[in-house]
């Protein structure tokens, strides 16, 4: 299951050979402050990952590294940092199950090659689980959430 | 002792065993405190606070209604001084495994422990001209087994602390408090052989106390902590590091 309002990205997730119980969840990076916009992309989150859960499937969500800071606005801060909290969590439910949950944080400059890459390790059952790469230089120097 | 706090602090689930602890120490301190909480026995905590000198206004309310946030609104300005401080403290938890999370135990958790903080935030900004936030996260944003909901609600208020902080500098900073096993109600209600587990792994040996927490609240409200914004500063007796 490919979740992403962004088409590209979405293309490029799309052409990887994933397990079809896979999740990849891109955060909405233009959802609203609003509170309501927020519990709504954070309930799709929750609902696609149990899904995902209960089949298994390994789970990648997508943040940008911006967000993560609380650079773009509170809306897409509390998403982008609740996810890496959620997939925290949740790679402690699955560990035994050897089913990975991981969290990609894009900088400006991350490639659509590295990406691929990425996202396919991160879906395998024996790559790491409960971790976060951030992908470009963004976040150097800068703090974990 | 540490800097005088002027003004009102305005403190959520007021009521409970930590917010009952930072009502006290911000009142210590100078604050006019506006004790917020939903439950009934937050009127034993105003007479607690008011029987040791505190200057405290009680506001029994729901915050997940606009009429919760309209009765805070209202108790400020009764208050008669201005605005100084939020604390976000009101939080709950509902346990589950995600495959049998329901959906109403997620969406409980995340309006109460971050709509209402996001919210409240919203409502008393513009009485904010200058001062701080302190947002109450938990140690759980670093995962925590059976928490989902939990660990997503706390994770992502460190997202609104961080956003919040870049926004509103340098008139107001903006910090968060992340609690381990802290012994309060809610602590002692774990079986006595699990909380022995869980106390075995912090390796400072003991639960922490609401008033530690308190304390670093009340550094952080203060002028005391002037050149720190947007961080978190975690209470949890070295758990984060230990087996």
């Amino acid at each position: 299951m490919i979740r992403s309002e962004d088409r590209d990205l979405a293309d490029v997730l799309n052409s990887l050979p994933l397990p079809d119980e896979a999740l990849i969840f891109v955060a909405n990076s233009a959802v609203s402050d609003g509170w309501t916009a927020v519990l709504d992309e954070l309930t799709a989150a929750y609902q696609l990952s149990q899904a995902a859960v209960r089949s298994g499937g390994p789970i990648v969500y997508l943040v940008e590294s911006d967000d993560l800071l609380g650079r773009r606005g509170i809306g897409s801060a509390m998403v982008a940092c609740g996810l890496l909290s959620a997939a925290r969590t949740l790679a402690l439910e699955t560990a035994r199950a050897g089913s990975p949950v991981n969290v990609i944080a894009l900088g400006t400059a991350t490639t659509q090659d590295s990406l691929r890459v990425w996202v396919e390790l991160l879906c395998r059952p024996d790559g790491p689980s409960g971790e976060l790469i951030r992908l470009g230089a963004d976040h150097l120097g800068k703090a974990l959430p | 002792m540490r800097a005088r706090l002027e003004g009102a602090a305005v403190v959520t689930g007021a009521a409970g065993g930590i917010g009952l602890a930072i009502c006290r120490r911000l009142a210590a301190s100078g604050a006019t405190v506006v004790a917020v909480d939903v439950a009934d026995r937050l009127g034993a905590t105003v007479a607690d606070l008011e029987s040791s000198g505190a200057a405290v206004i009680g506001v029994q309310a729901d915050l997940t209604t606009a009429g919760g946030l309209d009765a805070v609104l209202g108790s400020l300005d009764r208050t008669g001084v201005a605005l100084r401080t939020i604390v976000n403290n009101a939080g709950i938890t509902r346990d589950a495994r995600l495959v049998n999370m329901t959906a109403e135990d997620f969406r409980v958790v995340l309006e109460v422990n971050l709509g209402v903080a996001q919210r409240l935030i919203e409502l008393l900004l513009p009485r904010l001209e200058h001062g701080t936030i302190v947002n109450i996260s938990s140690r759980a944003y670093l995962g925590n087994f059976g928490q989902f909901n939990y660990s997503m609600s706390k994770g992502a208020l460190l997202g609104l602390t961080r956003a919040l902080a870049l926004a509103l500098a340098p008139a107001v900073r903006v910090n968060a408090v992340a609690p381990g096993l802290i012994g309060t109600e809610m602590s002692m209600a774990i079986p006595e052989d699990v909380r022995a587990k869980m106390v075995a792994a912090i390796p400072l040996g003991r639960m922490g106390q609401p008033e530690e927490v308190a304390e670093t609240v009340a550094f952080l409200a203060s002028e005391d902590s002037a050149y720190i914004t947007g961080e978190v500063i975690t209470v949890g007796g070295g758990r984060s590091l230990s087996r």
